[in-house]
């Protein structure tokens, strides 16, 4: 209670006394305070000498009564204090006479021996022992017996699953088609295109897991429809976690747009036709190609933009986030985008409609192209060091034999990037559209001379050709005109019937101006062809005729025929713009009348006057037939 | 050039860790089961009271039962452990899986170009029938 710190307080009895009574005028009459031997009396009184012995704590409960009666005697007869405390001394020294005695005896070891007490053994049946080892051991047997169930039952499971493919088959699968290698715990595949020769920096890796049933677990088996439909594939047992950015799917969208305003709508079609979004119950080989395909895609962009930014055109190549936007031809540009939706959406809005048409064969000669590139940095021509990863390519090793100046080795360095080649594909495409489109209008257009067209089945990306035939229902035979085009990059090559060569730009105008002036080429000198069949006589033609009206496009061509009998002259005159004219001129005329000017009748075999033939008036299906019928109604009239 | 000299090397633990693996486990099932068997002879004085000895025995079972089943469990581990390094290092069986994929797209590109030409030939042909009768007829 005191510690040194703390303050000290000493305890003492109460100053006052026990009050013995209160007289009726209120005065307190007190007890004596007890003297010193009396208090040590009362003290000594408390002394309970029969608590020192603990051991036999029962005795004392049982002469507890008794004691108290002792005391109760004490403190009544009180009549000498110290009794009580002399008589219990005198008991414990009785006892102490008695041990001393006793121990004495015991010493001698002839009348009384000191022996440890046994103590009771505890009651246990061997019976009960054995219960117990039995339980033990069945214990022990119930947990064995339930390991082995369930390693049974797990591979009952796999034995009756042989349908839905245990993980390890699945795992083989996997590693046939992928490459897979284990990193500590973990199993790690490669995607990527490196192996193939891809040089592109970003990392395709997955990593495989196991598949947890959860699956089979919280779905009961239901049992199939009778007859209905087959049930559902299996859940591999394998997983395939794939890093988010090639997560999706991605393709390269390629238009060619005509106008500058279409610009915005450009990837209006982001999902609107490709392959279903990805789901999370994929089989893995198909995420795993999606996955591939995303990163090649990425690549292609990515390879094409640095082209984009590096190239100096004419026209600089734009940029713009997943758009690469570059001039074809004179306003027409060639948009090449990426389109990655990473989100799986199943129900995404209805897909608006695409106002520009993806070109999917620019798409995959863009695929190609960037495949060649690959195969191209893994496939070097031989000889080269087997370790390296460079080769010379066949031309360089043939530079030193063939003694290769500067130049040549200057241009052989020089490639062509993926940008100009797709470009170059692009104008070939735009070019052969035009071509299609002028051919197909000029044959609606004319009918009367037939305009048929036939394209070449060979061709190849940058290079077509079109085989034009000019000929006349009916008069097939008798005179053709045909053409070939060259359709290329920029220009066009028309080489024509005589063998001339004509080089056209992409100006569709001067293609369609060439093969007007072709028709009219074919009818003069199909009309020439028919005299001859008729026994008339060319008297003389011009493809150039220099009289005239001036034509806005090219010259018109010109004939002239004449009857056997040279008493009729038929004139054919074609332009491009008023189309053919003919007249016919009678020498001499039937009726001759001498005048004063013209008195005989022998100058009316000059020539006369011209008259104008309304061909639309005559009978026939063609110009040609209505020539025939001309010239036949001409002849027999002589 | 150390990484391909340090592969095999740590190939060669991964086998050893294996092997011991195996042993190790099968060990443990005997000893477990000879103990077993031991306990269940019970002969053994001890200072304890012979029901807290049947206790101990009791629980000593159990947990050495539970070791054998551990044992076994790990067993199939092992099984599968040794499966899937057997799947991911097996380079011939790959390699007999990719020479054999290519072999068969190969032949089916093959295929596929044949088709595709053949399927040219006839649309070229059937495409000059066409534009012959398309641009010699009056419909255009």
């Amino acid at each position: 209670m005191s510690y040194n710190s703390s303050v000290n307080i000493s305890v003492e009895a109460p100053i006052e006394n026990q009050i013995q009574e209160i007289t009726y005028d209120g005065t307190e009459i007190y007890q004596p305070p007890l003297t010193l031997s009396e208090s040590l009396a009362k003290y000594a009184q408390k002394i309970d000498f029969s608590k020192t012995t603990e051991l036999d704590i029962k005795k004392e409960e049982a002469d507890e009564a008794k004691s108290d009666t002792d005391s109760k005697d004490a403190l009544q007869s009180s009549l000498w204090p110290w009794d009580s405390v002399r008589n219990k001394l005198r008991s414990s020294l009785q006892e102490v006479c008695v041990l001393a005695d006793v121990l004495a005896i015991a010493k001698d070891k002839r009348y009384l021996i000191l022996d440890s007490v046994q103590q009771e053994p505890i009651e246990t049946k061997p019976m009960v022992q054995i219960y117990a080892r039995k339980k033990a051991l069945q214990g022990a047997a119930n947990v064995l017996l339930t390991g082995a169930e369930k390693l049974k039952t797990s591979q009952n499971e796999a034995a009756r699953n042989r349908a839905t493919l245990d993980f390890h088959i699945e795992l083989l699968r996997l590693r046939q088609n992928w490459r897979l290698k284990k990193v500590s715990n973990t199993i790690i595949g490669d995607l990527s295109y490196r192996t193939a020769g891809s040089k592109y920096l970003q990392t395709g890796t997955f990593e495989v897991t196991k598949a947890e049933d959860e699956e089979k677990t919280s779905s009961p088996p239901s049992s199939p429809l009778p007859g209905g439909a087959a049930p559902a594939k299996p859940a591999s047992a394998l997983r395939v976690s794939i890093p988010s950015e090639l997560q999706g799917v991605a393709y390269i969208e390629v238009l060619c747009q005509k106008d500058q305003e279409d610009l915005c709508s450009a990837n209006i079609n982001l999902l609107g036709s490709g392959p279903p979004p990805s789901n999370p119950d994929m089989h893995w080989q198909q995420k795993l190609e999606a996955a591939q395909n995303v990163l090649f895609c990425k690549e292609l962009f990515n390879q094409l933009a640095k082209e984009a930014v590096q190239l100096q055109a004419p026209i600089p190549h734009m940029v713009v986030g997943n758009q690469i936007m570059a001039t074809v031809l004179p306003g027409i540009q060639l948009i090449i985008g990426l389109c990655h939706s990473t989100t799986g959406d199943k129900k995404q809005p209805n897909p608006p409609p695409a106002k520009s048409e993806h070109d999917h064969v620019l798409e995959h000669s863009l695929h190609q192209l960037l495949r060649e590139v690959h195969h191209r940095n893994t496939h070097h021509p031989f000889p080269h060091p087997a370790t390296g990863p460079l080769g010379p390519s066949k031309k360089r090793m043939m530079a030193g034999p063939m003694a290769a100046d500067r130049y040549e080795l200057l241009e052989m360095t020089k490639s062509e990037t993926l940008l100009e080649q797709i470009v170059k594909q692009a104008q070939h495409f735009i070019m052969r559209m035009r071509t299609e489109y002028v051919l197909d209008t000029i044959a609606k257009e004319v009918k009367d001379p037939l305009i048929s067209s036939h394209w070449n089945t060979l061709n190849s990306p940058t290079q077509s050709c079109v085989k034009i035939n000019i000929s006349t229902h009916g008069y097939d035979a008798l005179c053709r005109t045909p053409l070939v085009i060259h359709v290329g990059e920029k220009s066009l090559k028309c080489i024509c019937r005589d063998g001339k060569v004509m080089n056209m730009s992409y100006e569709p105008q001067e293609l369609r101006d060439l093969i007007f002036c072709h028709i009219n080429q074919h009818q003069i000198l199909a009309v020439q062809a028919l005299a001859k069949t008729m026994g008339w006589q060319a008297l003389g033609n011009s493809n150039h005729l220099g009289t005239g009206a001036v034509e806005p496009l090219g010259n018109a061509s010109s004939c002239l025929l004449s009857s056997p009998t040279g008493d009729r002259i038929i004139a054919v005159r074609c332009e491009p713009q008023a189309g053919t004219q003919v007249s016919v001129a009678h020498t001499p005329r039937t009726d001759f009348f001498p005048s004063r000017l013209v008195t005989e009748k022998k100058w009316e075999h000059l020539g006369g006057q011209f008259r104008d033939v309304r061909l639309e008036k005559m009978e026939g299906r063609n110009f040609l037939h209505k020539m025939e019928l001309l010239m036949a109604s001409l002849t027999s009239n002589s | 050039m150390s990484l391909s000299r340090s592969l095999p090397q740590s190939k060669e633990a991964l086998l050893k860790s294996y092997r011991t693996r195996l042993k190790d486990d099968v060990k443990s099932m005997l000893e477990n089961f000879e103990e077993i068997v031991k306990l269940a002879k019970g002969d053994h004085d001890t200072q304890l009271s012979r029901m807290t000895q049947c206790e101990q025995d009791t629980y000593e079972m159990h947990v050495r039962a539970a070791n054998i089943v551990r044992a076994g469990e790990s067993l199939m581990k092992l099984v599968s452990d040794i499966k899937q390094y057997l799947i991911l290092n097996d380079f011939p069986s790959v390699n007999e899986a990719i020479t054999q994929n290519s072999k068969l797209f190969r032949t089916k590109q093959a295929e596929c170009d044949q088709k595709l030409m053949s399927l040219r030939d006839d649309m070229a042909a059937d495409l000059y029938d066409l534009e012959e009768e398309y641009y010699s007829s009056i419909n255009k």
